[in-house]
């Protein structure tokens, strides 16, 4: 070994020059084995790269840096945690029905967090450039923070409110959770060009603020000062998801013409996967939050149709253009909520939240949000249903719903150009007829049938026997749903009967 | 407003900004032409941040998850949400570019020694720094401030450094005060002040790659400084001048140009006619100008380094064309002539942030 020379007193490194030693100094060529074994998912997707080393980095976070920024986010979302604790937060918030959005959040969203955490550590992998391997070993660890800190947040709420028990088991099982659950196993299960496609640029990037603001947003509006405090500790990481999003995109179109289609299909694909999922956000803001912040329409308008138009726009001088059926989701918008709040109204008897019919003051606010559908399609059915809930003859759906193979919604949406007829679409692959909610689904599927006939779709599985038994209560306990106490309306739950013992409590104390 | 201004001084690249009480340090910033990068633009993100090496600052209202207790110790702040309390030097996450030579602004007062037609609507105006040496690099402009008239207006210097007299074109706006003005009242012995020279809009020649400019109208003028500075310097990469107007009438130093194609064998001229009239007798390009460039290049840029300047739909034209031909932000340099009554443009996303 050559004696170590003291190094000649240089200039303290720009962050350029330390990032590009802890990513361009980190990749080699290997020589025991070919690279193409070391790298055995570069190629199979058609991406062509030509230069790694033109990849710009899109921040630039060394690894010393990472850590104690985290560790202080952490110190700081604890605090709050602990004196949110302390301080019987949850009862500051606005109503009990607030508790279901966070119950969606944790058995939906979380379990997300932490697929993305995989996910990301696979890819992080499986990249041939030392930059993006960097970025996404990052993204990996931020997500399985997300993931933690969001289960450590809301665990408060499991003391007192039901339904939070057992997110992650219900996220493998619950039939409406199949749908982020599908999504997110249809991306970790692309290679590595796909997953960036799919969710660093479509999902964080395109439509990540009609997923995480109205959680967030929700949660400040109706008091949750732990959840909001969650949502700024994760916020700083996720302009670092944003950037890395933009760039992969960037990067595939310049460095091959060849790439371009192959891009432009991706987006499509998962625009409209992305779309699909947030029908659950729809309803969460239209429905599920005492205190609302705006429409879905609202929110669709402001982050896809003007954001998105200019990202499009940008976009199409690579020869992008905008993802097929964009135009659907802007003729669905003043539907979707009703759509899918009706469906979860009619399931209550199998769902791990609860479920209510809108207050008339809430149907005022629906119709003026909606003017054209509300009044004419959705109130009708929701005063109906209430002259049956008053006649003690509450409406239940007694039969399991059929699936879209793709994106595992019950088939409740309607045509395009009318919301008064269900759409149903189907496909022949290999003498089976598969169903779908939409032709952007069936598009989907027909382009990749064989990953798609795979799908574990909830309904059929019930009815194979493979979800605990034939009888409702047996898949309930398979889906470890406590019947009785998770399930059903609001109106009569533990939930409401705790929530107005402590407002009795509280208007008793403050006589 | 009070009207308090504090200078911030942003490294690595030596730039001087005023800001005005109240102002956010990335606004200034941003509309002097410095791009800091930047995302939620209020304090949430923490993609703004900077060091404060001098001076003071309030650090607003920045999040303290995107901006950590250790960082404020370390003296970092958030550029989107800091005010100077002073003047202040920031060192920002940019990177230098190597072609910037950063020639300090200067205020003068100039002797007005010429003014000629130079086509139908384009007026060439000449200044005098009366033995100030005004130095800049070919590309840049200056802010004229005329009497009467509020604000400034952006002109972009015409001559190439070397040469002595500053030269700019004013194309005339149809119901503009200050072109106007330039145009009707201005005459030859008059006194213009002016400062400058202001953008980053200048030859990468560390690039040492074939160079492509396009001009649209009076937008010749920093590509005619460009041209002349990289011929007079001995550059013999090719260079490629496309210049689009509308007639004949409305094209301006062809001769020049066509004399400089004659003495320079790496130098080629295009002057391109988007609507001929019958009496011009013309036989060269016709069409939009980025038209031109696809049909002399065969779509191919790959491999260049283009200057675009002039209207801004000339350049969403070009920069279009160009990428559509593999050329990508990185090496495209715009420089878009708005007059004072443009609105904004299309709203831009973040990806092309760069151009």
């Amino acid at each position: 070994m050559n004696a170590m020379q003291p190094p000649p007193k240089q200039k303290k490194l720009s962050l350029k020059e330390r990032y590009a030693h802890l990513t361009r100094g980190l990749g080699w060529n290997t020589t025991y084995q070919p690279m193409d074994k070391v790298f055995p998912f570069a190629d199979y997707e058609g991406i062509k790269i030509h230069d790694w080393d033109a990849w710009e980095d899109p921040f630039r976070l060394t690894m010393d840096a990472y850590w104690k920024y985290q560790a202080e986010k952490e110190r700081k979302l604890y605090a709050v945690i602990e004196s949110f604790a302390q301080n019987n937060g949850h009862l500051n918030i606005t109503d009990a029905r607030y508790v279901n959005a966070l119950k969606l959040f944790l058995t939906g969203v979380s379990p997300l967090e932490y697929s993305a955490h995989r996910g990301y550590a696979h890819v992080g992998r499986h990249f041939v450039g030392a930059g993006p391997r960097i970025a996404c070993q990052m993204q990996a660890i931020d997500e399985l923070r997300h993931a933690q800190t969001q289960i450590h947040t809301m665990s408060h709420y499991n003391k007192f409110f039901d339904g939070l028990h057992d997110a992650r088991h219900m996220h493998d099982r619950v039939w409406y959770l199949s749908v982020p659950k599908s999504f997110f196993e249809d991306a970790c299960s692309a290679g590595p060009f796909e997953f960036l496609t799919a969710i660093s640029f479509s999902f964080e990037y395109v439509l990540t603020n009609l997923l995480f603001v109205p959680f967030m947003s929700g949660a400040a509006f109706n008091g949750d000062m732990a959840t909001v405090t969650f949502g700024f500790s994760a916020q700083s990481d996720e302009a670092r998801h944003m950037t890395l999003g933009l760039e992969i995109i960037k990067f595939m179109l310049e460095q091959d013409e060849a790439n371009v289609p192959i891009v432009q299909r991706w987006i499509d694909k998962w625009f409209w996967r992305g779309y699909r999922l947030l029908a659950l956000v729809s309803m969460m803001m239209d429905y599920m939050l005492p205190k609302r912040i705006m429409s879905w329409a609202e929110a669709w308008e402001m982050y896809f149709e003007q954001a998105g138009d200019a990202l499009f726009n940008d976009l199409s001088r690579y020869g992008i253009r905008k993802p097929k059926y964009f135009e659907v989701a802007s003729k669905e918008k003043h539907r979707l909520s009703h759509e899918v709040w009706s469906t979860f109204y009619n399931y209550t008897q199998a769902t791990a939240f609860h479920t209510w019919l809108p207050t008339e003051e809430e149907m005022t606010w629906l119709s003026g949000k909606y003017p054209d559908t509300f009044d004419r399609l959705y109130r009708p059915r929701f005063e109906c249903w209430s002259e049956m809930e008053k006649k003690g003859n509450r409406y239940y759906n007694p039969t399991l719903p059929q699936l879209c193979v793709t994106c595992q919604i019950p088939m409740i949406f309607t045509e395009p150009d009318d919301p008064t007829t269900t759409c149903f679409r189907s496909a022949e692959y290999k003498g089976e007829r598969y169903h779908f909610c939409s032709d952007g689904c069936k598009d989907i599927f027909c382009y990749e049938p064989e990953k798609y006939i795979q799908s574990w779709l909830p309904v059929h599985q019930i009815y194979q026997g493979n979800c605990g038994g034939a009888e409702m209560k047996d898949v309930l306990a398979w889906y470890h749903l406590n019947f009785g106490a998770d399930n059903f309306d609001y109106t009569g739950s533990p939930d409401q009967k705790l929530w107005d013992e402590w407002q009795a409590q509280r208007s008793a104390n403050a006589v | 407003m009070s009207g308090a201004i504090h200078r911030v001084t942003v490294e690595p690249l030596g730039q001087t900004v005023n800001v005005a009480e109240g102002q956010t340090i990335l606004d200034a910033c941003l509309r002097a032409g410095i791009y800091l990068p930047y995302q939620c633009n209020h304090g949430l993100c923490s993609t703004c941040k900077v060091t404060v090496v001098d001076g003071e600052v309030d650090l607003g209202e920045a999040s303290p998850f995107a901006l950590m207790d250790f960082e404020r110790d370390e003296g970092r702040a958030l550029a989107c949400c800091a005010r100077p309390l002073s003047d202040v030097t920031i060192e920002a996450d940019i990177e230098v570019d190597p072609d910037a030579r950063n020639c300090p602004v200067l205020d003068i007062e100039t002797d007005v020694v010429e003014i000629r037609n130079l086509s139908s609507d384009i007026k060439g105006i000449w200044l005098d720094t009366k033995g100030v040496t005004f130095d800049f690099q070919a590309g840049q402009y200056v802010n004229l401030r005329l009497p009467g008239i509020e604000g400034e207006r952006a002109f972009s210097l015409a001559n190439a450094p070397s040469e002595g007299l500053l030269e700019i074109h004013v194309r005339l706006v149809p119901g503009g005060r200050g072109t106007g003005y330039l145009h009707e009242v201005l005459k030859v012995g008059d006194k213009l002040s002016l400062s400058g020279p202001y953008g980053r809009f200048y030859i990468r020649e560390s690039a040492e790659v074939p160079m492509i400019f396009i001009a649209g109208g009076s937008g010749l003028s920093s590509p005619k400084s460009m041209v002349l500075d990289l011929l007079g310097k001995g550059c013999d990469l090719p260079i490629t001048l496309f210049h689009g107007v509308r007639r004949r009438p409305d094209l301006y130093f062809a001769e020049l140009f066509e004399k400089l194609a004659a003495e320079h064998g790496n130098f080629t001229y295009v002057p391109v006619l988007s609507d001929p009239q019958p009496g011009d007798g013309w036989t060269g390009e016709t069409g939009f100008v980025h038209e031109a460039a696809v049909r002399h290049f065969d779509g191919v840029f790959k491999g260049h380094k283009a200057y675009l300047c002039g209207p801004p739909p000339m350049i969403e034209a070009s920069i279009r064309a160009l990428m559509k031909g593999r050329l990508f932000d990185r090496d495209i340099h715009t420089e878009s002539f708005l007059t004072k009554a443009d609105a904004d443009g299309p709203s831009r996303s973040p990806l092309s942030q760069r151009m």
